[in-house]
């Protein structure tokens, strides 16, 4: 079941969780037909669940604390305003719980509960009812509302015919003015010009100063990073990634980077499994999903390939290692190793891999696994994982070559100095 | 409950504003169009019919107040239970957008229109009483403790439609040719006594029925309605709002699924 607490006395909390969420999970019905409709209804009524939905956030965790800052990213469709509207009780949830504690300030759409043939006074007293402001504390927060929209005479005039900048304008000005402990605002900011952008920005940073929690979706890794200390990277509906902001919208833009080079190849997966040798899946530290897998250096790689042979062969399994730019760093096959994958069952082999005390340097990079076939000559398919190596480092390069700096000459050293001092002159 | 009390007064200005935005009479226009079906059904029932209110043997104007005791409460009632139906259809955009108590919208729909013919119902009682006609305006607070229950009736209705015109989408358009029927079949525009004997026991299935007869009975002593009666009318009215808003609260957290 699902449930959503909420209780608008902050003094209620004993630690300082503004957001808290379970198991989040939101899914839509599939309604085709008509009769789809008049199905669903009837099973609401006799209290059981609709049997056919589509997932857009699934299994969320996420824990805000009063004073954090957290940047939601993510693409077009991974569901980022659908968790918005999840934690701010504009939709119930399908699975998993929320519990938000204080108030929320929400500017989720352009224009979200304004009536275009009220003005913008009567916009004002709409949406401050719809936050649970008194007409008291309405009236005492007006002046300061229409002073930060400064949209001048059109204060009085139909929203219908403010531009959108306005709208914006208007809507920031009501949420700024409401003295929210937590701010959740999605990608409108983009709409106000540069002057208002940067009033906002600096009203947030203010905010933030003075003890707010912001939660904010945005495109702009440069408003992200520079707003949150946290962020989240929403992929498909799950959170590929969590932490520090600058960790995750590297890892989120080298995504997009290997996205954008084509050095991720298009796997025709219909294709593939017509192949004498295709991959099942491919593992990184015992995980298989498709957005980047975070490690420290120094931790330890161990990939793991399963191929499906179709006539019972063994395969030869090659792993490799490539940048995000797709520069190689590192490949090697089963066979170079005098290696033989171990069979699973009668089709299906394993190959797995390991790499200790990992040397790269911190980045973004690549696994790669293709099954070749028995003799190694013919490489048959290719799968593609991330990984993201976190820290930071002003070594250059690729791998942490080991390396010892010794700081006496050391004798044959010298000598050779001198050899080369000779042969230079003579 | 005390901010859901300031949207229920915000949302229900905003119903009242709304019908009549841009109109150059406004809310003017609540009253007017009541009085003119009134106009017309009292001269077409008095001079073409030549219908009398029965048991009274009194002028042709007679049937005036007795059409209006049926006229304003089915106004009401018809009126909410209507644009009930399609609110939250109606606000679709502000429900997948802002955070707004479902029940809310409903519950002001319903609660503007009844406002709006509680006030005009009052207003024709005491124009009638003031023209002369025998009505016992010491009776109306009674008569508005009666439209109170009239409203959990009607409130019912609007939870229960609202709710399933989401999911189906002709229950609107149907509505719109239950009402009339549901209306002729009720005693708003006549008496029970005017209908043949076999028929009458079939106002016991409408609970609409009570509300024309009770109030007639309390304001022009035209019938009597017993305690039975009217006990009856009281848990029928409770039941139907109970089961609306049970309805209402298990279908509304999947409203933004299906809008």
């Amino acid at each position: 079941m699902s449930a959503i607490v909420a209780t608008s006395s902050p003094g209620a909390v004993t630690d300082d969780t503004l957001v808290a969420a379970h198991g989040l999970g939101k899914s839509y019905p599939k309604v085709f037909r008509p009769r789809d409709r008049l199905r669903a209804l009837g099973r609401l009524l006799l209290g059981s669940d609709i049997a056919d939905s589509v997932p857009v956030v699934r299994e969320v965790d996420l824990r805000v604390r009063r004073g954090e800052s957290l940047g939601l990213i993510g693409e077009n469709g991974a569901g980022k305003s659908t968790l918005l509207k999840l934690l701010t009780g504009v939709l119930t949830p399908s699975a998993g719980t929320v519990e938000v504690h204080g108030r929320v300030g929400a500017l989720l759409e352009l224009g979200a509960g304004f009536h275009p043939e009220y003005t913008g006074r009567d916009n004002i007293a709409m949406s401050a009812a719809l936050y649970g402001l008194t007409g008291e504390e309405m009236r005492e927060r007006l002046p300061q509302i229409v002073e930060f929209a400064d949209i001048g005479r059109y204060i009085d005039e139909p929203v219908k015919h403010y531009s959108s900048g306005m709208v914006v304008r208007l809507g920031f000005a009501i949420v700024a003015a409401l003295k929210a402990d937590l701010l959740i605002t999605d990608e409108v900011l983009a709409v106000g010009d540069e002057s208002f952008q940067k009033k906002c920005v600096r009203w947030i940073e203010d905010y933030l100063d003075d003890g707010g929690t912001l939660i904010l979706v945005s495109h702009s890794m440069y408003h992200i990073q520079k707003l949150c200390r946290q962020a989240c990277w929403l992929h498909e509906g799950v959170i590929a990634a969590a932490g520090d902001v600058f960790e995750v919208t590297q890892a989120y833009l080298a995504f997009h980077e290997r996205k954008l080079a084509g050095t991720a190849p298009v796997r025709d997966t219909i294709a593939a499994q017509g192949l004498e040798f295709h991959l099942l899946d491919l593992s990184v530290n015992g995980v298989a999903q498709e957005t980047p897998l975070f490690l420290d250096r120094g931790d330890n790689l161990r990939v793991r390939a399963r191929v499906r042979s179709r006539d019972g062969r063994a395969p030869v399994v090659a792993f490799g290692i490539v940048r995000a730019d797709g520069s190689a760093v590192y490949g090697v096959s089963s066979e170079m190793d005098g290696v033989l994958p171990f069979a699973e069952s009668e089709n299906v082999y394993i190959a797995e891999i390991e790499f200790a005390n990992l040397a790269l340097l911190p980045g973004a990079y690549a696994i790669r696994a293709h099954p070749l076939d028995s003799e190694g000559v013919r490489l048959f398919d290719t799968l593609e994982r991330g990984i993201v190596v976190r820290g930071h480092s002003r070594e250059f390069g690729i791998v942490r070559l080991d390396h010892v700096w010794h700081q006496t000459p050391s004798p044959t050293a010298a000598a050779q100095d001198t050899r080369l001092l000779r042969a230079t002159n003579p | 409950m005390n901010t859901s009390m300031a949207l229920v007064a915000h949302f229900v200005r905003r119903e009242l504003q709304n019908r009549y935005l841009g109109s150059i009479s406004g809310s003017l226009w609540a009253l007017m169009q009541p009085l003119a079906q009134l106009a017309i059904y009292g001269f077409v029932w008095a001079y073409v019919f030549k219908m009398r209110p029965p048991g009274d043997d009194a002028s042709p104007g007679a049937i005036v107040p007795f059409l209006a005791l049926g006229m304003w409460p089915w106004n009401a009632f018809a009126e909410a239970v209507t644009r009930s139906t399609t609110v939250i259809q109606d606000n679709a955009g502000l429900i997948g957008k802002v955070a707004v108590p479902r029940a809310v919208l409903v519950f002001s729909t319903a609660a503007a229109s009844f406002l709006l013919h509680g006030f005009g119902f009052c207003a024709i009682m005491v124009a009638l009483g003031l023209a002369g006609m025998s009505v016992h305006l010491l009776m109306l607070p009674v008569a508005l403790l009666a439209f109170a229950l009239l409203f959990l009736l009607a409130l019912g209705f609007s939870f229960l439609f609202a709710a399933v015109q989401v999911f189906v989408r002709d229950l609107s358009q149907a509505l719109g040719q239950i009402m009339p029927l549901w209306m002729f079949a009720s005693p708003v525009l006549y008496a029970r006594e005017q209908l043949p004997e076999a028929y009458r026991g079939w106002f016991g299935f409408n609970p609409f029925s009570f509300y024309p007869e009770y109030l007639r009975s309390l304001m022009l002593d035209a019938g009597r309605v017993d305690v039975v009666a009217q006990s009856i009318a009281v848990v029928v009215a409770i039941a139907v709002c109970a089961l609306g808003y049970v309805v209402f609260r298990r279908l509304d957290p999947r409203f933004e699924d299906f809008l």
